[in-house]
């Protein structure tokens, strides 16, 4: 089968962080304890989110029939 | 004062086949599975020492911490995933008891049936875009009609003049680069869209994130049908050349667990 296709450890560790960090199944309810806290996870690198912003202007015209992600 | 440690359920993925954990072992010791009305829940047993609501807090300030922590995460579903679908959780999905999780995967039967059916023979890709900034505006300066129009203009101009038109020079480059931007990321995800049944822009991480040099222009993730990612890699490959003097480059990643195309959580309960 195929594999990741990376050029470095290093993009892989972005890569996974990108992904088990900020996506994947959320179940909240009372029986989970502490999954509201998880958005926390990009706190030490949240300094980064603000600068994402100037970047996303760049995106303009909406891409079509993509699923924009609900922030 | 004191307080005592006590055991949580770390959960990784959901899954409908008996999951072969064995090699697992390696990552995480006491990884098991969790059966219950057909459904697997991978999972660990994980102490409050680390993952209490405030020592987990605690332990998300320190990014080595969480580096290894997410990879064990990740390489655990991957591993799971080698042979059947999986529904990924989020990093850090805690219960307080194998009863708390077993309750939530009879709430969640029909829903998490429901993806596991739709993710079938299916793969994640991801496909992020970066730009060499200086390379693309080299690039322009030297093809675009209207920069080079602009250029002659200002060698045959008086210094005065000059100036002023450099300015504009300076500007136009500017609006032409996004202009182009936007085109090359419509074009590449157009086209890498075309072999998906699914696909997301997601949130782009900026250089002290990537620490690559040149600038995250697109983050992307596709759902792909496993007998359509030769092609996918194909057109991958086409695009690289295709932009490759503008200075683009393509990382295309997979098969990933999919984690952006499941639907499971608050939204599902109301459906």
């Amino acid at each position: 089968m195929h594999s990741v296709i990376a050029e470095s450890k290093d993009i892989t560790l972005l890569e996974i962080l990108d992904r088990v960090l900020d996506k994947g199944v959320v179940i909240s309810g009372d029986i989970v304890i502490s999954l509201a806290e998880v958005d926390l996870i990009y706190v030490g690198l949240k300094v980064l989110i603000s600068s994402v912003e100037t970047m996303e202007r760049l995106r303009g015209a909406p891409f079509a029939g993509a699923m924009e992600e609900p922030t | 004062m004191k307080s005592q440690s006590k055991g949580l359920i770390y959960l990784y993925c959901v899954t409908d086949g008996i999951p072969q954990i064995k090699e697992l072992k390696d990552l995480v010791d006491n990884v098991y599975f969790i059966f219950r009305l057909g459904l697997y829940a991978v999972a660990s047993k994980v102490s409050s020492d680390e993952f209490s609501e405030e020592n987990l807090k605690r332990n998300l300030a320190d990014l080595e911490w969480i580096k290894a922590k997410a990879s064990i995460h990740e390489k655990i579903i991957e591993g799971v995933m080698k042979d059947i679908s999986v529904i990924p959780f989020k990093f850090a999905t805690l219960f307080n008891t194998e009863d708390t999780l077993k309750t939530m995967l009879k709430e969640q039967r029909r829903i998490l049936k429901e993806n596991l059916d739709n993710l079938r023979d299916k793969e994640e890709w991801g496909v992020k875009i970066y730009c060499d900034m200086g390379k693309l505006k080299e690039n322009l300066i030297q093809n675009d009609k209207d920069l080079i129009k602009l250029d002659k203009e200002i060698k045959s101009s008086s210094p005065g003049k000059a100036f002023i038109l450099w300015k504009k020079k300076e500007e136009l480059v500017k609006t032409i680069l996004h202009k182009r931007l936007n085109e090359y990321g419509q074009d590449s995800f157009k086209r890498l869209k075309q072999h998906s049944v699914a696909s997301r822009i997601n949130k782009l991480l900026p250089r002290e994130v990537t620490e690559r040099k040149e600038e995250m222009i697109l983050n992307t993730a596709f759902l792909i049908e496993k007998i359509k990612v030769a092609d996918s890699i194909n057109t991958v490959e086409d695009i690289k050349l295709r932009y490759a003097a503008q200075g683009l480059f393509f990382d295309y990643t997979g098969p990933w667990p999919p984690y952006n195309f499941c639907s499971v959580g608050e939204k599902a309960q109301n459906a």
